[in-house]
């Protein structure tokens, strides 16, 4: 539907144009004296050494979630790149060594210079192996093939860096890895 | 010889002296390209440019405040090909960019930098004027001269064989012409009031009356616009329209032939500034001070420029301070480097503090020259009258200065306007309030009794 936004019409005084100047002229005169006088309050970051702060939320570089044992989560069942607009995830499936899984990922690409970060490969994964939550945003690399991230790439994360998020814990070396391990069944060693 | 024995030497000195201030419009383009660059940042809520750097043994990268990227660039501007394009004519291609430099050193020769210096040598009173050429017609030179630099612009568009500078050359040309007449209009009322053409004679008026500003206020204003016109410079940029005009008369020069007409486009701003500053705001005199009284008490006045300048240095470390434990608790890599570089300009802003507090301190108790008064003119030692003329070169410089902001605030706040626009304000309304206020001047002047 067309929306007609009617504008006011302007009043004598505004039309006179020199009072609406000395206004916008008082607006860049704070704002020059806020650099001034309070650089530090510039709402600009220095970028490459002072970093952005990035949200959980945002759609940054992909990760693949890992099962307690190390193994990636994703059973190769093709959702997200079923899903994704861009095709830029690539995968190849394989037999599981576990009998209670049927399908494991051998190859598992995702093409960073396609990607259009939209999240729907996140959103179709149906056991939650797939997030986009890294922090991630700097992509800058060599040559086109290094910005294709693979299965070693997507799987490399520190579950220290996702303190408050339960399913990153159950990872090796998370705070929940062994009890997760118990109950999927397997010795805790050590 | 005559001429050579009717000064003494102390004299020709500082006659020769004088024309130092030739330079004073390059140690401003100097200033204002930082200021500008700066400026136009903080205005938009960006930095600036503040990465370039020198490295300097114990703090590290040194950037003096960003200043160090124009003398970078200005080094990339030197160091870049020259070259004329095909079918220019290269003679005059070339000479169009000198014009409006060289303008600017002779600009300055009719600005009075101090109030008239004068001062006891042997048995003898010596008398300086403040400006380099003390001419009646001092103000009219001035216009003259400023009025040249356009030639600048035009023969830059003739001669490059582009349609883009042409049309641009032609606009500058009409821009221009149109605005000096409302320029020379709207400053008629000050000289009815101040019964001269000559610049020392105008701030000498407004030293013991009251400044144009006050006087002319509708003249001030009308005064400001055409000046802002006539350098060019946005909301009145037409002749440099990038939107339709690529970059207008200078569109096909390149390396340090942009730079002069860069360079030309700063002098200028500087002279129209100085020009704004004399006319309007009293020149080089003090406000609510009157020149005798800075004489008499030569001491004290040091003395309070000296803490003035010392609490901009402690004003300057207060700020510096609380930037630093900002950027100590935030997070940012390089910060420990920045930090160090912040040790070197503490350290001077703290030894100028001291200098300056130390330095009024004495010249309060220890400096205290005497003096004679000679039909009404103070009369002293030449110490003390170099003294009065360093105060006032200051505060002529600083209100010039103000004036030179409001160049840059105002070409980074309004819009430009069409070129329509330009000429029915110039035309139609700067030019009758001008011609308004020049007979109301008069006609008030008449009746009020004055010359």
């Amino acid at each position: 539907m067309a929306r007609v936004i009617r504008q006011r019409p302007m009043n004598w005084v505004e039309r006179l144009y020199i009072f609406e100047a000395i206004r916008g002229l008082w607006t860049t005169l704070k704002h020059a004296a806020r650099g001034l006088f309070r650089y530090e309050e510039l709402p600009t970051i220095s970028y490459p050494e002072g970093q952005p702060e990035v949200r959980r939320t945002y759609r940054a570089k992909h990760r693949l979630m890992l099962r307690a044992d190390g193994t990636p989560r994703c059973v190769a069942c093709g959702m997200c790149a079923a899903a994704c607009p861009a095709h830029c995830i690539y995968i190849e499936a394989t037999a599981s060594d576990d009998p209670r899984i049927e399908k494991k990922v051998k190859r598992f690409d995702i093409d960073h210079l396609t990607c259009v970060f939209c999240g729907l490969c996140v959103e179709a994964c149906p056991v939650d192996a797939l997030r986009m939550d890294t922090k991630e945003i700097i992509f800058e690399h060599r040559t086109r093939d290094e910005f294709v991230a693979n299965l070693q790439t997507l799987t490399s994360w520190n579950p220290k860096d996702y303190p408050d998020d339960a399913q990153s814990q159950v990872a090796p070396g998370g705070t929940k890895n062994a009890e997760a391990r118990k109950v999927w069944g397997m010795e805790v060693k050590n | 010889m005559d001429i050579i024995e009717s000064k003494t030497w102390v004299e020709w000195v500082i006659t020769i002296a004088k024309f130092g201030f030739c330079f004073v419009p390059v140690l401003y383009i100097l200033l204002l390209i930082p200021m500008e660059r700066r400026g136009a940042g903080f205005m938009q809520d960006r930095q600036g440019p503040n990465r370039s750097y020198i490295k300097v043994p114990f703090f590290g990268k040194v950037r003096l405040f960003g200043y160090v990227q124009n003398m970078c660039d200005g080094t990339k501007l030197f160091f870049k090909e020259m070259f004329a394009p095909k079918g220019s004519k290269k003679f005059l291609y070339y000479v169009a960019p000198a014009i409006p430099f060289a303008i600017v050193f002779l600009s300055p020769c009719v600005i009075p930098w101090f109030g008239p210096m004068v001062f006891e040598w042997g048995d003898k009173v010596v008398r300086i004027a403040g400006p380099i050429l003390d001419s009646e017609v001092g103000i009219l030179l001035l216009f003259g001269f400023s009025s040249l630099s356009a030639y600048g612009a035009v023969l830059a568009g003739l001669s490059s064989r582009s349609k883009y500078s042409y049309l641009g050359s032609l606009r500058t040309t009409a821009m221009t012409i149109s605005y000096e007449v409302c320029q020379g209009l709207s400053m008629m009322g000050l000289l009815v009031l101040a019964g001269s053409f000559s610049l020392t004679d105008i701030v000498s008026w407004q030293e013991h009356h009251v400044w144009g500003i006050v006087a002319q206020p509708v003249a001030f204003f009308c005064f400001l616009i055409a000046t802002i016109a006539e350098t060019g410079r946005a909301p009145f940029d037409v002749a440099e329209g990038e939107p339709e005009l690529v970059a207008g008369y200078h569109t096909e020069y390149g390396a340090m032939q942009f730079g002069l007409f860069y360079m030309g486009e700063y002098s200028h701003i500087c002279i129209s500034s100085l020009l704004v500053a004399t006319l309007f705001l009293g020149g080089y005199s003090v406000p609510f001070v009157t020149t005798e009284t800075i004489q008499t008490h030569m001491g004290g006045s040091l003395a309070i420029l000296c803490w003035v300048l010392a609490f901009f240095a402690l004003a300057f470390l207060h700020m510096i301070y609380r930037y630093s434990r900002k950027l100590r608790a935030s997070a940012q890599a390089n910060k420990m480097e920045i930090l160090q570089e912040y040790k070197l300009y503490k350290g001077v802003a703290w030894i100028a503090t001291l200098v300056l507090i130390g330095a009024g301190v004495a010249s309060w108790l220890y400096y205290n020259p005497e003096y004679s008064m000679v039909n009404g003119v103070v009369v002293n030692s030449l110490g003390a009258a170099l003294g009065t003329a360093l105060i006032h070169l200051l505060v002529l410089l600083v209100k010039s200065v103000f004036f030179c902001w409001v160049w840059i605030w105002v070409r980074w706040t309004l819009p430009r306007f069409r070129y329509d626009h330009i000429m029915h304000l110039g035309w139609k309304i700067i030019l009758n309030i001008a011609i308004l206020n020049l007979v109301v001047t008069a006609v008030v002047a008449k009746l009020m009794g004055g010359n």
